[in-house]
């Protein structure tokens, strides 16, 4: 079978070739083949060519090529390091971090300029000439920003637009954007950062090398549109976490007192500052005006400013304490002492000092409790320039406090040397003395503590992301101003003045005793050349529970309108912090009868 | 003929597709996870391709090839009739700015793809027919050339230069290996010079392309960029490569790795082995068709054959060449293995026909003795042949 099958196929392939050889169209053929023959010897040179040339590239070019492909691979990476969280004393978070889009140009890709500014121009709120500027100036560079860590809302309405470009004109990159969660509180405190993230006010300012973790630039592989390639890239090493003394709960009471003051009055600020006055630490500080560091552009200066450590103001009578702390202390006079100031005036130096109130003859205590300028001037006089100018000295003023924040100023408290006749006299009432309302709560605290003058500050731990102590600020005494003694005589005293006449019921809250001081000083107004008769500063300074205090409060209100004694301004506010705070501390209230009483006395 | 060339044929066919297919995937995998969310989008469509591909292939191989010469002027105007389709908006599909694709469910077709194998088909009938003819310019040159150049015409307006150059070597290959005249050829081809000399240099995108192959180094982030890319994959790739899937090229640095510039990640992931190894079953492939055609009893299983074998082996010259930067860049596929519907369909479909011819291509008839005189076809040539010759007497 499959030989018969075999000879077959010879027998026709015979045939066919006999056929084919008398084929009349043979000799066109024949030449045909010819070019074939020629046609594939072209066609294999072709393919030697080929040949060759992949050794050329494969093989004699390998170096050269394999450098370039190696440098395409690669792209150095900045990796933007998280900031450090900011935490209050509670470990609430003050300040943070959010992802956010930050939208970025390839100038080199982009052929269609004006339609892609016109486009993007109004969402990001970029005039389209700017776009058009910055796109022609990085025109040979593959990157340019366009905007930087926007919000949610404009990066969700871009991604939609960016389907309508072409790949790799336009993208995203995630950084992370500093968020302040709570807005307005604290933010005289916590400052704000700028776009690259570096700190410009505030504790943000201070603690900047502290926060901001290291910028690292690690090598990554990259595909053709610049994408890393490693599904982990290494985070950048975060910046170190800060811990405060501030407590947010307290913080937002006294935010929200300070608002209500400020809308009352109509003044031109306020200021307070609450600080435990055994070790120094601030729980609170907040100011008014005030702006959200979320959007520190859209506040001027004027909002930003924290009035508690920039602003230097003339105390008025909360010095009076101080005049009373240095008499006691250098034995001058004691609690019985009487003084007589029955004329309601007194005259030094050519000048004529009133009270506001006429009073008989008043004791020691009674001339601080009413707040008796006359007596005031009298205890000066006893006491002399000498020792009164050593006991504002030790007392701080003049001195920066050493608080950890920018722009402390020190005050103004000329040397004794330099006094006038009148000097000795003015401040003893409180004025021609200069000084931050910190100043001012810091020597209370004094007088509360049993005679320390402690150091202020409101960083308490800077831990680092791994959870280690990197810092602990522990409490810091400067100096002993004034014996316990002393310590204990003046806060009688101070207790004397909450308490109306001296008779009347007591601002107690089971025991809980303020003992504070009103003030009200005139502003020196530069333009005039003398002290204003509309301008004041109202305060009132205390500590609470008077006899272990715990807290120490300064509220300072300035050009208030309608009235001014700080009995009236600053008091209230001073109490309606307090009975809060107590609230928030739970400290337990008894009857509304025993709630704080603050009553206005004479100046 | 014994079956020794159908195998052979078969055979590097299917490497040559197999290679294909793993390429397709491992140019493709990135891409298509991150567009299309899976891997293997394009593996899927590109196995669908070869499943069907070889059906064709495989069916064509057992189908008389001698068949087509009666439906030769029919095959002719579906090609036309396709070629005007891809123009009606709603059947013809454009992309990249061509409109080159009809839409054909589940996937596209390129008649451009084609025009090609039934211009090979015409050919080798009409030479046939007219081989007694083919110095005169008339027949030999005129009416074949003139028929290439109303589907070049076409072509050009979808516009797939690449085609039309493949579509002008080829006919002019054939029409030299029919017995035209080189004087007619040579002259035409000086004639058509300027021609494409305008064609090249009123098209600022042309002259661009023609500028960034003499020197791509000087733009290589521009127009330069898929050359330069390019040679980056094969300097990369070296002898042995940087093994299957290791490409970094295709991260979207070699733009059309999966089809145009295929042989270029070839060439990185295989290195020069696999790249050699590829060319060399092309080479083999190509001389088995030459063999083929040598043993061939008549003139239109002769030239069909050597059509066929230069369709695939021409279009492998190109795409390499293009990728090696020794042409300028041309919108052509490797034929079996870039991915394509189209293109592999075709091409396979050719190699079914190589096949067949092949098998059977040796015998000159079942049914009748005459191998000239198959179904009639040639009887023009052989009359005209008797009268100049007076052999009519040797028609039986």
């Amino acid at each position: 079978m499959i030989n018969n099958k075999k000879r077959r196929g010879k027998t026709e392939r015979a045939e066919t070739r006999k056929l084919w050889d008398e084929n009349p169209v043979k000799i066109p053929l024949q030449k045909s083949r010819k070019r074939a023959v020629v046609l594939v010897t072209v066609i294999l040179f072709c393919f030697a060519a080929i040949f060759l040339r992949l050794i050329n590239l494969m093989v004699v070019d390998h170096d050269k090529l394999s450098q370039r492909a190696a440098q395409q691979y690669i792209k150095e990476k900045v990796l933007t390091p998280q900031r450090g969280v900011i935490w209050d004393r509670r470990m609430r978070e003050l300040a943070t971090n959010i992802e956010t889009d930050s939208l970025f140009a390839v100038p080199t890709q982009i052929k269609d300029t004006r339609t892609l500014s016109s486009e993007i121009g109004p969402i990001i709120k970029v005039s389209t000439r700017e776009i058009d500027g910055i796109l022609s100036k990085k025109k040979k560079k593959a990157f340019a920003w366009l905007a930087r860590r926007m919000d949610l809302d404009t990066s969700r309405k871009l991604s939609q637009l960016k389907e309508r470009f072409n790949e790799g004109e336009i993208g995203f990159v995630k950084e992370p954007k500093r968020c302040y969660p709570k807005g307005e509180i604290a933010s005289h405190i916590l400052g704000f950062s700028n776009i690259d993230d570096h700190g410009i006010a505030g504790l943000e300012l201070v603690y900047n090398d502290y926060l901001k973790g290291e910028v690292e630039s690690v090598t990554v592989g990259v595909d053709a549109h610049g994408r890393s390639l490693a599904r982990d890239i290494k985070e950048a090493m975060p910046g170190n976490n800060i811990i405060l003394t501030i407590d947010e709960g307290l913080q937002y009471i006294v935010e929200r007192e300070l608002s209500a003051a400020m809308e009352q009055w109509h003044a031109k600020a306020v200021t307070a500052i609450m600080m435990d006055p055994m070790t120094g630490e601030i729980l609170a500080l907040a100011n008014r005006p005030t702006y959200d560091p979320n959007y520190p552009a859209a506040s001027g200066p004027e909002y930003k400013r924290n009035r508690a450590i920039t602003d230097i103001y003339e105390p008025g009578s909360t010095m009076k304490s101080i005049l009373a702390c240095a008499a006691l202390e250098e034995k001058v006079v004691s609690l019985r002492n009487m003084f007589d100031v029955s004329k309601g005036t007194i005259t030094v130096g050519g000048k004529t000092i009133h009270d506001v109130h006429k009073h008989e003859i008043l004791s020691f205590q009674e001339v601080i409790q009413k707040s008796s300028n006359v007596g005031a001037v009298k205890i000066g006089q006893r006491l002399g320039a000498e020792k009164y100018y050593k006991y504002i000295k030790k007392f701080g003023f003049g001195d920066k406090t050493g608080i950890d924040f920018p722009g402390e100023v020190k005050g103004i408290a000329r040397n004794v040397k330099s006094w006038s006749g009148t000097s000795l006299a003015a401040m003893s009432i409180g004025q021609e003395i200069g000084m931050t309302p910190l100043q001012m709560l810091r020597a209370y605290s004094a007088i509360a503590n049993g005679g320390s003058l402690m150091k202020p500050y409101i960083l308490s731990d800077i831990i680092s992301p791994s959870g280690k102590a990197i810092k602990k600020v522990v409490p810091v005494v400067e100096r002993r101003v004034i014996s316990r003694a002393t310590s204990d005589k003046m806060k009688e005293i101070l207790k004397t003045v909450v308490e109306e006449g001296g008779t009347a019921e007591q601002a107690s809250i089971r025991g809980n005793l303020v003992a504070g001081k009103t003030g009200t000083a005139q502003i020196f107004d530069p333009k005039i050349g003398r002290y204003s008769r509309e301008k004041f500063a109202s305060s009132f300074v205390g500590f609470v529970p008077a006899d272990n205090p715990r807290i120490a409060l300064i509220v300072v209100v300035f050009e208030p309108k309608g009235a001014t004694y700080g009995g009236v301004v600053a008091a209230p506010v001073f109490k309606n912090i307090i009975e809060h705070t107590f609230a928030y501390l739970d400290v337990p209230m008894e009857k509304d009868e025993n709630r704080i009483v603050l009553v206005s006395t004479a100046e | 003929m014994n079956t020794k060339y159908t195998r052979s044929i078969l055979i590097s066919v299917l490497i040559l597709v197999v290679i294909g297919t793993v390429m397709v995937y491992s140019s493709t995998a990135l891409m298509s996870m991150r567009e299309h969310g899976s891997g293997f989008n394009f593996l899927w469509k590109h196995l669908y391709t070869v499943c069907i591909g070889t059906a064709v292939m495989l069916f064509l191989s057992r189908t008389d090839y001698r068949k087509y010469r009666s439906v030769v002027y029919v095959l002719l105007g579906v090609s036309f009739v396709l070629l005007i389709l891809v123009f009606v908006p709603g059947v013809g599909i454009s992309a990249n700015g061509a409109r080159r694709w009809l839409r054909l469910w589940p996937t596209t077709f390129q008649p451009s793809e084609l025009v090609k194998v039934v211009m090979v088909i015409f050919l080798a009938d009409y030479m046939d027919k007219n081989l007694d003819r083919m110095r005169d310019f008339r027949y030999g040159i005129a009416i074949p050339a003139g028929l290439m150049l109303f589907f070049q015409i076409i072509i050009l307006r979808q516009p797939d230069f690449g085609a039309v150059m493949s579509l002008g070597i080829l006919t002019f290959g054939l029409l030299i290996l029919g017995g035209a005249r080189l004087r007619h050829i040579g002259s035409l081809v000086l004639l058509a010079l300027p021609a494409v000399y305008m064609l090249i240099m009123t098209s600022s995108y042309r002259s661009k392309r023609l500028l960034c192959f003499l020197d791509p180094w000087k733009d290589p982030q521009g127009c330069g960029f898929q050359l330069v890319q390019s040679f980056i994959a094969f300097g990369n790739g070296s002898y042995w490569g940087l093994g299957l899937g290791g490409s970094k090229q295709k991260l979207y640095f070699l733009p059309e790795a999966h089809t145009d510039f295929i042989f270029s990640l070839i060439g990185e992931e295989l290195g020069l082995v696999g790249a050699m190894f590829v060319i060399a079953v092309f080479v083999w492939l190509f001389l088995k068709g030459f063999q083929v055609s040598m043993r061939t009893s008549d003139p239109f299983s002769y030239f069909l054959t050597l059509g066929m074998t230069m369709l695939i082996g021409v279009q492998a010259i190109i795409n390499i060449a293009v990728s090696t930067g020794l042409m300028p860049t041309k919108g052509l596929p490797l034929p079996f293995i870039s991915y394509g519907g189209s293109a592999l369909l075709i091409n396979m479909a050719a190699a079914g026909i190589l096949m067949n011819i092949a098998k059977n291509g040796d015998v000159a008839s079942v049914h009748s003795p005459d191998p000239l005189y198959v179904k009639g076809a040639n009887r023009g040539a052989l009359q005209r042949a008797g009268r100049a010759h007076s052999w009519s007497h040797r028609l039986r």
